[in-house]
């Protein structure tokens, strides 16, 4: 009788235990919904969009199944390849010149020194202007004819050069001003991981005779690696979706030479109206953005770190 | 059923009295309405706002403006007249989009307005307005879909249309002696004399895309190109289209800095600011020298047709005005459209500050106005095939010629190799889209 009653509560208190485990998954509900609907929905839609040929102002239903079409023209066409090149060439310059500046500023201006605060408040400023203000503030800056830029080299006797109309000049114009926005954000996330380090392991280094390069290569930037890490990875993946600076400050030209992916796509799709190819070339953005991700999640998975501790 | 005389008789003058009331005023069906106008930012339209607050007035039809910059309304456009009701009563176009947008079904024609009695003012006078403007904006159809011709529909009426004229400074010319050109020798002789007395000669478009694809095309026409012959086979690399595009590296090199990153808006104000002398584009910049919040030049400015080359052709661009299929309010938005083009209409946006359609209002103002006789002039020679206006047009004039002259004009390159490679991308975009489907039916049978 004792032993049937014992099995008896074993087999009610099981759905029990089975329902609570529901539980988180409940409350993640809502924003699993909502990651659903505004992430994963536009992709797919862009999926499916990339295998018809649709042209603004026409029925969707009366737009052509292409099939892979688009994607076999994309490997051959020589500007989706020149604007990834650009692309890439726009993030090597921009993100290794960010990194080293951003964290260096970072390690000079950590320790409370005077006026420090005012400069750490002057320096994010660029952060907050949005991007379409940045663009058209430099455009003007770098402009040939009424720019300070030229305007101040003049004055110490050197022609003025047409930033916006040379493809070298161009590019050194985009990525200049990515600089000037982007560093106080590696800035920003840097300094406060070295602020929160644990004091006992710095003075322990110090107590152990490590010089100010030990001390910073072998002991700050090591703990702080998943911080670079996070920095790196977003300013990758905005690398891939920068558009609005370059579309006001060059248009992608002259030419093509300032023309990175995401404006390449933006073009097709509204300039030349051709949708859905516009819709193959975005497949491939997200793809070459999703491998690189994880590339850099697996040099050193921040979270998971996280976890272990 | 039996009649009631009395009630008959107090139909009978209600209907006489409400018809009469309907003669007495066009307008009055349609007080209250509310219509909604897409038209771009630009100083002419800047300039019509006062008309439309006097056509509210006389009217009693509100009038809401949503006033884009003008190479974002074909997006936005598009958008709005794809839905099955949209918002626009009335959409301003760049003559270049017509195509686009009658071949998707997107403009309701005209004729449906124009032979409505209640709707049309007897007084309106069509023929009064520049051909060369009606056709180049309003007229879909025709010969290759975008000339006038028999099959030619009218879609739009011209608001804010152009030609282009030489722009001179009179000031640094006589300083130089120059005689001002009239033909492309003489204006390229003018340039070079000018550029070696370290003066900035001729101003113009640049940037890569649209706007130096305009630059190349106002000069391709007085030197005898075309874009396509009349098999749509292309001519990009003809000797003519070559030479046109020597002129323009020839601009490059001796103009003002910067030209390679110029719309219309910085050319403009090279001119308008003192840093070049002579503008060869739209006759726009006369209304902007006059402008004293725009120029420093007012005063200063002489007037001149288009130099010829082997022939006379000018540009004909600008925009027109035409009602959405999917308006909500189409008969009101064509009495907005009428009031605007009137001819009273005219000679108020004159008096405002922009820029007319019509021959009379040219001829009427042209004592106070010396640019209108020479623009006057100048309409017969505007060539409306200057640039083929057909739906593929924007993907030719961005991608493929707004690329390759860019390379004309910011590098020292061969100019016929980079035009013969652009020749080969416009055939195949053409193959693609269909163009030699016909030729090569016939050719195979």
């Amino acid at each position: 009788m004792g032993d049937a009653s014992a099995g008896t509560s074993v087999a009610a208190s099981k759905p029990i235990r089975d329902l609570s485990t529901l539980v988180p998954y409940f409350f993640i509900l809502p924003a699993v919904a909502i990651m659903l609907a505004g992430l994963l929905y536009p992709v797919i839609q862009a999926f499916y969009l990339s295998f018809y040929d649709w042209k603004i102002g026409t029925d969707f239903e009366d737009a052509p199944f292409v099939g892979l079409r688009h994607f076999i023209r994309m490997v051959g066409d020589e500007n989706v390849w020149e604007s990834i090149w650009v692309t890439i060439r726009f993030g090597f310059w921009t993100i290794s010149i960010e990194m080293f500046l951003g964290v260096s500023l970072a390690l000079l201006l950590e320790k409370p020194i005077r006026g420090a605060s005012v400069f750490r408040t002057i320096f994010i400023l660029p952060l907050m202007v949005s991007p379409v203000v940045v663009g058209l503030i430099w455009r003007y800056l770098f402009d040939a004819r009424v720019g300070w830029i030229n305007y101040y080299l003049g004055l110490i006797g050197i022609e003025p050069q047409v930033w916006l109309g040379d493809a070298d000049l161009a590019f050194f114009a985009i990525v200049f001003t990515d600089i000037w926005q982007w560093t106080p954000f590696i800035f920003i996330i840097v300094i406060a991981g070295l602020q929160a380090l644990p004091s006992e392991v710095l003075e322990a280094s110090k107590i152990d005779g490590a010089n100010w390069w030990q001390h910073i290569f072998f002991v700050k930037l090591p703990m702080i690696r998943s911080i670079l890490l996070i920095a790196l990875l977003m300013r990758l993946i905005d690398v891939f979706r920068a558009l609005e600076v370059m579309y006001i400050l060059t248009g992608g030209g002259p030419g093509r030479s300032t023309e990175l992916l995401s404006l390449h796509i933006y073009n097709r799709a509204f300039d030349t109206q051709q949708l859905g190819y516009a819709s193959a070339i975005s497949v491939l953005l997200i793809a070459i953005v999703t491998i690189l991700s994880l590339g850099i999640l697996k040099m050193g998975n921040p979270m998971k770190e996280k976890t272990d501790i | 059923m039996t009649l009631n005389p009395m009630k008959s008789l107090t139909a009978g003058v209600a209907a006489a009295f409400f018809a009469a009331a309907a003669f007495a005023n066009p307008y009055e069906k349609y007080e209250g309405t509310t219509i909604v106008v897409s038209w771009p930012a630009l100083s002419h339209f800047a300039a019509a706002e006062t008309l439309v607050e006097e056509f509210t007035e006389e009217t009693g039809i509100e009038v809401e403006i949503d006033a884009l910059q003008y190479l974002k309304l074909r997006d936005r456009q598009i958008l709005e007249m794809s839905k099955a009701e949209g918002e626009y009563d009335v959409v301003s176009w760049v003559v270049m989009w017509k195509g686009e947008y009658v071949s998707k079904g997107l403009l309701t024609p005209l004729s449906e307005m124009f032979t409505s009695a209640a709707l049309v003012d007897p007084l309106y006078d069509i023929d009064d307005i520049a051909d060369a403007y009606l056709q180049n904006g309003g007229v879909v159809g025709g010969r290759k879909g975008y000339l006038p011709g028999r099959s030619g529909a009218l879609y739009g009426i011209p608001f804010g249309a152009e030609t282009s004229i030489l722009a001179y400074r009179k000031d640094i010319f006589e300083e130089q002696g120059i005689e001002v050109p009239t033909t492309y020798d003489e204006l390229a002789a003018a340039m070079t004399q000018l550029h070696e007395a370290g003066i900035p000669a001729l101003t113009s478009r640049g940037k890569t895309g649209h706007q130096v694809t305009a630059a190349w095309l106002l000069h391709l026409a007085p030197m005898g190109g075309k874009i396509f012959d009349d098999q749509w086979n292309p001519q990009v690399n003809s000797p003519e289209a070559v030479k046109a595009a020597e002129f323009l590296r020839h601009i490059a090199k001796t103009g003002p800095v910067g030209v390679e990153t110029f719309g219309f808006g910085e050319a403009a104000a090279a001119f308008l600011q003192g840093d070049a002398a002579m503008h060869l584009d739209s006759l726009k910049i006369a209304a902007m020298s006059r402008n004293p919040s725009l120029s420093k030049i007012d005063g200063n400015v002489g007037y001149a047709l288009h130099p010829v080359g082997s022939r006379c052709g000018s540009e004909t661009g600008g925009f027109a005005m035409g009602i959405p299929a999917n308006a909500p309010n189409r008969e009101a938005a064509f009495l907005f459209i009428q009031y605007m083009t009137s001819k009273a209409g005219d000679q108020h946006m004159v008096e405002l500050g922009g820029d007319p359609i019509r021959i009379s209002t040219l001829k009427n103002n042209a004592d106070k106005f010396p640019d209108y006789l020479i623009t006057a002039e100048q309409l017969p020679c505007a060539d409306p095939d200057w640039r083929p206006l057909i739906p593929e047009w924007n993907e030719i004039n961005i991608d493929v010629l707004g690329q390759a002259l860019t390379q004309v004009l910011t590098t020292d390159d061969p100019i016929q190799p980079i035009m013969d490679e652009a020749n080969e991308k416009l055939r195949a975009i053409m193959e693609r889209e269909g163009y030699y489907t016909w030729a090569n039916y016939r050719a195979d049978k």
